[in-house]
């Protein structure tokens, strides 16, 4: 049990965690984009769906929710709903291209991004919060799911790394010579 | 590449209903996870400090390339500000001496006499649903849910959350926030009474009469003390005790706090201080009516007093609307016979035995009404007077309603 926890993506996934919630609690409470919070964790639960597939991308986006909940104090489970659904459809959004290029990894993941933000109220909603879709939802989820696409490059790789995953690679098949 | 598969779907089905599972357990209460909770925070706060020693620079390189333009008009109007509040410290400051001693005279309560514990801001919420921001104080100082947060412009939030050395400070302009306030005018605004508002047809010249009262009082025989007169403005007979000082019913004049007779000169000093604060609100003139036929020549005193300025007009529930919405007034009913609610009417927490707020906590000013049709009454959007967007000092105001003193 212990060999398979070590060997498991866990391992990797909860430091990764830490860093990126300290990351999202100090500088991006700062630096915001039009008075927007950039959220690098829901855009790293999507960009672990899109490396690793949509079973891999829901786990750290489980992980990651719950971490964000336990630290921010919001109800537990109502943030990790939305990374756990941002990392399945970013994997599930993967399953289009066999081996996409860096530019439909990062559609992929805004996309992914994108449904996880808008997630996050509709949770809200259902456990009977008043009013949780404000008015600027709209700009949220657009400076969001933009800054997840700027970042993937970046994301994506490290998904890869945290999930113990490598890049396939395609090699052409050679033509034997005909005799 | 990932293939989608059945399998797959039930992992993400399990993970679903575990999040709703872990919901259900919180919303309902659990110890275990508050305890986790706390235990979590525990682990984040080194990782948290090393990553904010870390991306500090970053920070300000990022708001010295985005806000330098902004900081350098706002530096130059502070300056101004600084400027115009300096002429006007001295007298602010008298004037509240003066307020707070006349309060304490009167046993009135007051926001002076309720502890405060100052706390650093140092946090905010890391996303943009909540409108919360995270204090250095905790339990350890006294601070427990409920209670107020105020800065030097006024209302702040309330704590939601407490840990030892932490708190959670829910603004006011989150949609979850909602705190009893009332509505009052203030000097000055009476001109904004629009005439069609009036049901009685008045019009606002004849609404100001009708605010204003006259009372008659016949000037006292005997020689009087010079240079000292009573609240209401007559002269105080000198038929006294040296040193004690009797009303105009003869019975001699008494502290309403200590229950002891007051001098002469005690009266003089009360009298300097409650016309200075009428001197603010009221304005009174004397003049000396002719005696008629068949009248006593005795002349007689008329003294017209204007009603105060500031008055309560109404009580409602002042409700957050999210960070780029101005929080709102709910469940308040004109009453145009006695006042109008328009823009620039003052508002401050209601208090009340219920409240967790006290009351005279100044929050903002009404900057827009909106009408309803029906019975709902008008919507009033609140510009605050606190800046929420630039916290760095709070005060967590120590208070408990009267309802939960005993608990």
């Amino acid at each position: 049990m212990f060999a398979s926890f070590v060997q498991g993506p866990l391992v990797r996934v909860i430091p990764l965690g830490l860093v990126l919630l300290a990351l999202q609690r100090t500088i991006f409470v700062e630096i915001q984009v039009g008075g927007v919070i950039i959220q690098i964790m829901m855009a790293m639960a999507a960009a672990a769906g899109v490396a690793g597939g949509s079973e891999r991308g829901a786990i750290v986006g489980f992980v990651f929710g719950v971490m964000f909940d336990l630290a921010e104090g919001t109800p537990l489970g109502s943030t990790a709903t939305a990374m756990t659904l941002a990392g399945a459809v970013g994997g599930l959004l993967a399953l289009i291209a066999a081996d996409p290029h860096w530019w439909l990894e990062a559609i992929f993941t805004s996309l992914g991004t994108a449904v996880g933000v808008v997630m996050i109220p509709v949770t809200r909603a259902f456990i009977g919060e008043p009013a949780p879709f404000q008015g600027e939802l709209g700009i949220v989820v657009v400076v969001a799911a933009a800054s997840a696409a700027v970042m993937s490059p970046l994301l994506v790789p490290l998904g890869r790394w945290c999930l113990r995953m490598r890049r396939p690679e395609w090699k052409q098949p050679i033509d034997e010579p005909v005799q | 590449m990932a293939i989608y598969s059945v399998g797959r779907k039930r992992v993400i089905l399990a993970l679903l209903l575990t999040t709703a599972l872990l919901l259900t357990l919180d919303l309902r209460g659990n110890a275990v996870i508050d305890a986790g909770r706390d235990g979590f925070t525990q682990v984040m706060r080194p990782v948290e400090t090393a990553t904010g020693v870390v991306t500090n620079p970053i920070e300000r390189m990022w708001k010295g390339i985005t806000d330098y333009d902004d900081l350098e008009e706002e530096n130059l109007a502070l300056q101004e500000q600084v400027d115009r509040l300096i002429g006007t410290q001295a007298a602010a400051e008298a004037a509240v001496i003066e307020g707070q001693e006349l309060q304490a005279l009167y046993s009135l309560p007051s926001l002076s006499g309720i502890d405060t514990e100052v706390a650093r801001v140092v946090g905010a919420a890391a996303n943009n649903l909540d409108q919360v921001i995270e204090i250095n104080k905790g339990s350890s100082s006294g601070i427990a849910v409920g209670m107020a947060v105020v800065n030097q412009a006024g209302l702040v939030g309330k704590v939601t959350q407490v840990t030892r050395t932490t708190a959670r400070v829910m603004l006011v302009t989150d949609s979850r926030y909602s705190v009893a306030v009332k509505v009052t005018s203030s000097s000055g605004l009476d001109d904004l009474v629009p005439t069609n508002t009036s049901p009685s047809g008045l019009t606002p010249s004849e609404i100001e009469a009708a605010r204003t009262t006259t009372t008659t009082v016949p000037a006292l025989p005997g020689p009087v003390i010079p240079g000292v007169t009573l609240p209401g403005g007559s002269p105080v007979p000198d038929t006294t005790l040296p040193g004690a000082a009797v009303g105009a019913d003869g019975e001699p004049i008494l502290d309403p706090a200590t229950g002891e007779r007051l001098t002469a000169e005690q009266i003089a000093g009360l009298n300097e201080l409650a016309a200075q604060e009428a001197a603010a609100s009221t304005s009174t003139t004397s003049t000396t009516l002719p005696g008629g036929p068949g009248v006593d020549s005795t002349p007689a005193t008329t003294t017209t007093t204007t009603i105060a300025e500031v008055i309560e007009k109404e009580y409602g529930a002042l409700e957050g609307r999210g960070r780029l919405r101005l929080p709102q007034i709910k469940f308040v009913q004109d009453s145009p016979s006695l006042s109008e609610l328009v823009v620039g009417d003052l508002v401050e927490t209601a208090g009340g035995s219920e409240s967790l707020a006290p009351t005279g906590i100044p929050v903002g000013r009404v900057v827009n009404r909106a009408d309803r049709p029906g019975s709902g009454g008008p919507l009033l959007d609140v510009e605050l007077y606190a800046d929420l967007g630039r916290l760095n000092f709070v005060r967590v105001v120590l208070y408990k309603p009267l309802s939960e003193v005993d608990q």
